[in-house]
């Protein structure tokens, strides 16, 4: 089936003025998720200005560092660039109506997938960097698709096979790592380096993977919206029934989506490993696929906006350290205020707060994923 | 509700989002657990004080430390009549009651004697190493001090990129020496024989056992195989368990540590050997909740005097198999400050830790024993087979 009219992606509004609807549900993506940033720096501050530090002082270092220099803003776009796949990862989840908490565990096999490829093949660079992000992101796929396929056809559900599916990759990347893929000679648990015909160049302060992860967002922004199978996608998670009802293969969409989840989660992966770190080393991606449920939840299940949310915890994650080295402030604190800013963007609380009116009918994060 | 109005799609959503959240709440929840030790290590920790502790625990964080008419802040380290020491921790926090915390007080006391300030930041990834040392280095920090393992790579790098500072490697083997840079290592395979030696001697089972971090670090596979030689040059009849955890989060799993622990125990053994980071201390603590701890029941503590930094194994703690990292610390930062800085690698002093509450359960003669071993290891008359014990 084809989509041509736009109205009709526009699910889950049952308001009888469509116009209206969709108007409040953009100032509901745009005003929670920010309120709920700014609610969450507060009360971040709150917590610096205990520790006897001056909050706005506190946050200049942290913001100053990340943006006010061209090291800073490469390190914030280095930060950033995983976290848009990953978050894009859980979005298109969302948008299916699967929760992929696995996300960490595909980028992972991405990760070493892609470190793989990196040092095992002598290639050309134009060749050599798209076949090791493509193997990246087939390995993510493949064991994302070990809970699609539960999912699809065995009605498991996704969250606790992909929570489990976290720790089963651990355990094998860490095997990989440690034994057949380890690097001779030296004894810390880690791959080779990547020849440098895969390493992903910076052009000028910008790293391509950067540009790749924004060029990934912009084209799920538009696949989602605007393609028969980003309509498949939505349709199914609005509601399989009616999807099914419709004639739309329930099963396969549920299967393809979480494939191109964990292919978006492996990209994310493969990235990191051919522009930051070279090599596949467990430790280095802790975190990175948690962030992602962070960044989907706070971009509200926008592909485009997972590019501003990547940023915003990038920035905060990359001045961290800086904020200890000037004020003395644990970096933890980043943590915190992400950690509320999740709270506050997940509950309907903000929402309640600013659309007190709606929120009887639009609770914060329900409506997001189902609009523009 | 207005139900009228909701498609059921929204009820959908309305469940997933219940769902989500739940999910969510969960991996924050597993994610802080595993990730940061100091978490991991303040849950057994706040379980088992309790109430009583709450009281006691100093709320403040020392990040600066001066002594008077010294150099006061970092603003202007480059003057010569100014001296900064800065230290970089390995990801973890500084009082994580090991390798941070003790290089930090190593720090700290030189710093008091030079008047030098001091500072130090927190690592929270691995891939921000380079970063953080460079903090240290833009603000012309004379010495830079890094902890860990694992940061010896960022730290050959940063000695090459900045010559004029002195970098000590708490913890880094030096391959290659560079002149501006000190590794201070440690004969960990001597702590561990001592160690060994002693459980040896104390063992009525016959019976001994460990839980370690991952075998793949070399310092820990030396504590490991130097505890099994000491075990068996003691007593040719014990039989010496080694089990290592899995490389990943092998410093950060007390559940691992305490598990493996009880385990030994049930299975007839009497002294474990606990070693590894809160992977370790997590064992200690499952160790000392044994109604024998300390009579028939004994645990060994790794890398620095353990009954200070993990107060709840007192009751079990026989010794710890210690790397005298503060005084090896501070005996290079003072080295450093007068130029005399021994690039390549400097041994800092081993051996254990005092008994404390075990002191009565300890023969004289066992302790008499155990002085001379200690002595046999220091001027090197006694063997432990290592580091040739590695290839095992």
């Amino acid at each position: 089936m084809s989509v041509t009219d736009p109205a009709q992606t526009d699910l889950g509004f049952s308001d009888p003025d469509p116009a209206r609807a969709g108007r409040w549900s953009r100032a509901q993506a745009i005003a929670v998720p920010v309120v709920s940033v700014l609610l969450a720096f507060a009360i971040g501050g709150v917590l610096i200005w205990l520790q006897g530090v001056n909050p706005l002082y506190a946050y200049w270092v942290l913001f100053q560092n990340a943006l006010g220099s061209s090291e800073g803003l490469l390190r914030v776009m280095e930060k950033s660039t995983p976290l848009i796949l990953t978050g894009l990862a859980v979005t298109v989840g969302l948008r299916t109506g699967l929760f992929n908490i696995g996300a960490q565990g595909q980028l992972l096999v991405g990760a070493i997938g892609a470190a793989w490829a990196g040092y095992n093949f002598q290639l050309p660079a134009l060749i050599h960097i798209p076949f090791a992000i493509v193997f990246g992101m087939l390995c993510g796929a493949a064991w994302a698709s070990i809970a699609g396929a539960l999912r699809a056809y065995r009605s498991v559900s996704e969250v606790i096979t992909t929570i489990m599916l976290n720790a089963v990759a651990i355990a094998l990347v860490d095997y990989l790592a440690s034994r057949p893929l380890k690097e001779e000679g030296q004894p810390i648990t880690r791959t080779p380096l990547i020849a440098e015909t895969a390493a992903l160049p910076d052009i000028g302060i910008v790293p391509v993977g950067f540009l790749i992860a924004l060029m990934v967002a912009i084209f799920f922004g538009w696949f989602l919206t605007r393609t028969t199978q980003g309509f498949r996608f939505n349709t199914v998670g609005m509601n399989p029934s009616a999807a099914n009802y419709a004639g739309i293969g329930v099963r396969k969409t549920i299967f393809l989506a979480m494939a191109v989840s964990g292919a978006l989660a492996g990209m994310g992966g493969a990235v990191e490993t051919l522009g930051i770190t070279g090599r596949f080393e467990p430790t280095f991606n802790a975190g990175l696929g948690f962030d992602g449920i962070t960044i989907a939840l706070l971009a509200r299940a926008n592909p485009i906006a997972t590019i501003p949310a990547a940023l915003l915890v990038g920035t905060l994650r990359s001045g961290a350290a800086t904020l200890q080295f000037e004020t003395g402030i644990e970096p933890e604190v980043v943590d915190v205020i992400l950690a509320l800013t999740l709270l506050f963007v997940a509950a309907p609380i903000v929402s309640r707060l600013l659309f007190r009116k709606r929120a009887q009918k639009q609770t914060s994060v329900s409506s997001g994923w189902g609009g523009a | 509700m207005d139900e009228t109005h909701l498609t059921k799609g929204m009820h959908m959503h309305r469940k997933l989002l219940a769902a989500g959240i739940v999910a969510a709440a969960l991996v924050l929840a597993s994610c802080s657990s595993s990730g940061d030790e100091a978490a991991t290590e303040a849950t057994p920790a706040a379980s088992e004080a309790a109430a009583e502790e709450t009281t006691e625990e100093p709320a403040e964080e020392v990040v600066e430390d001066q002594a008077p008419s010294v150099t006061m802040d970092d603003s202007d380290c480059a003057a010569p009549e100014n001296y900064c020491v800065g230290l970089v921790t390995d990801t973890g926090k500084v009082d994580d009651k090991s390798f941070n915390q003790a290089a930090w007080e190593g720090t700290q006391l030189a710093a008091d004697q030079i008047g030098a300030f001091s500072k130090y930041i927190e690592t929270t990834d691995p891939k921000d190493y380079a970063n953080n040392i460079a903090q240290f280095a833009a603000k012309n920090y004379d010495t830079i001090v890094t902890v860990g393992f694992l940061m010896g790579e960022a730290t050959v790098a940063a000695a090459a990129e900045y010559p004029n500072v002195n970098f000590i490697g708490v913890d880094q083997f030096q391959g290659e020496p560079i002149p501006n840079l000190a590794g201070l290592v440690f004969s960990e395979d001597k702590a561990g024989y001592a160690a060994g030696y002693l459980a040896g001697l104390m063992t009525k089972t016959n019976k001994i056992g460990s839980a370690l971090g991952t075998d793949t670090v070399p310092p820990v596979k030396l504590f490991g195989e130097g505890y099994k030689a000491g075990a068996l040059a003691a007593n040719p009849d014990v039989e010496v368990t080694l089990v290592y955890h899995e490389p990943n989060n092998a410093f950060g799993d007390p559940e691992w540590g305490a598990a493996e622990s009880r385990k030994q125990l049930d299975q007839g053994a009497d002294i474990i050997f606990a070693a590894g980071g809160a992977t370790g201390n997590g064992g200690l603590i499952e160790i000392a909740k044994d109604p024998g701890a300390g009579t028939t029941v004994f645990c060994i503590g790794v890398d620095v005097d353990q009954y200070g930094t993990v107060p709840q194994a007192a009751p079990c703690l026989l010794t710890s198999a210690e790397k005298k990292l503060v005084s090896g610390t501070e005996a290079l930062v003072l080295a450093a400050a007068e130029g005399t800085l021994p690039a390549g690698n400097f041994f800092g002093p081993t051996g254990i830790a005092p008994y404390h509450d075990t002191e009565d359960a300890v023969p004289d003669d066992v302790k008499a024993k155990v002085l001379e071993v200690l002595a046999g290891l220091e001027d090197g008359s006694i063997d432990t087979g290592c580091p040739a014990c590695l290839d095992n």
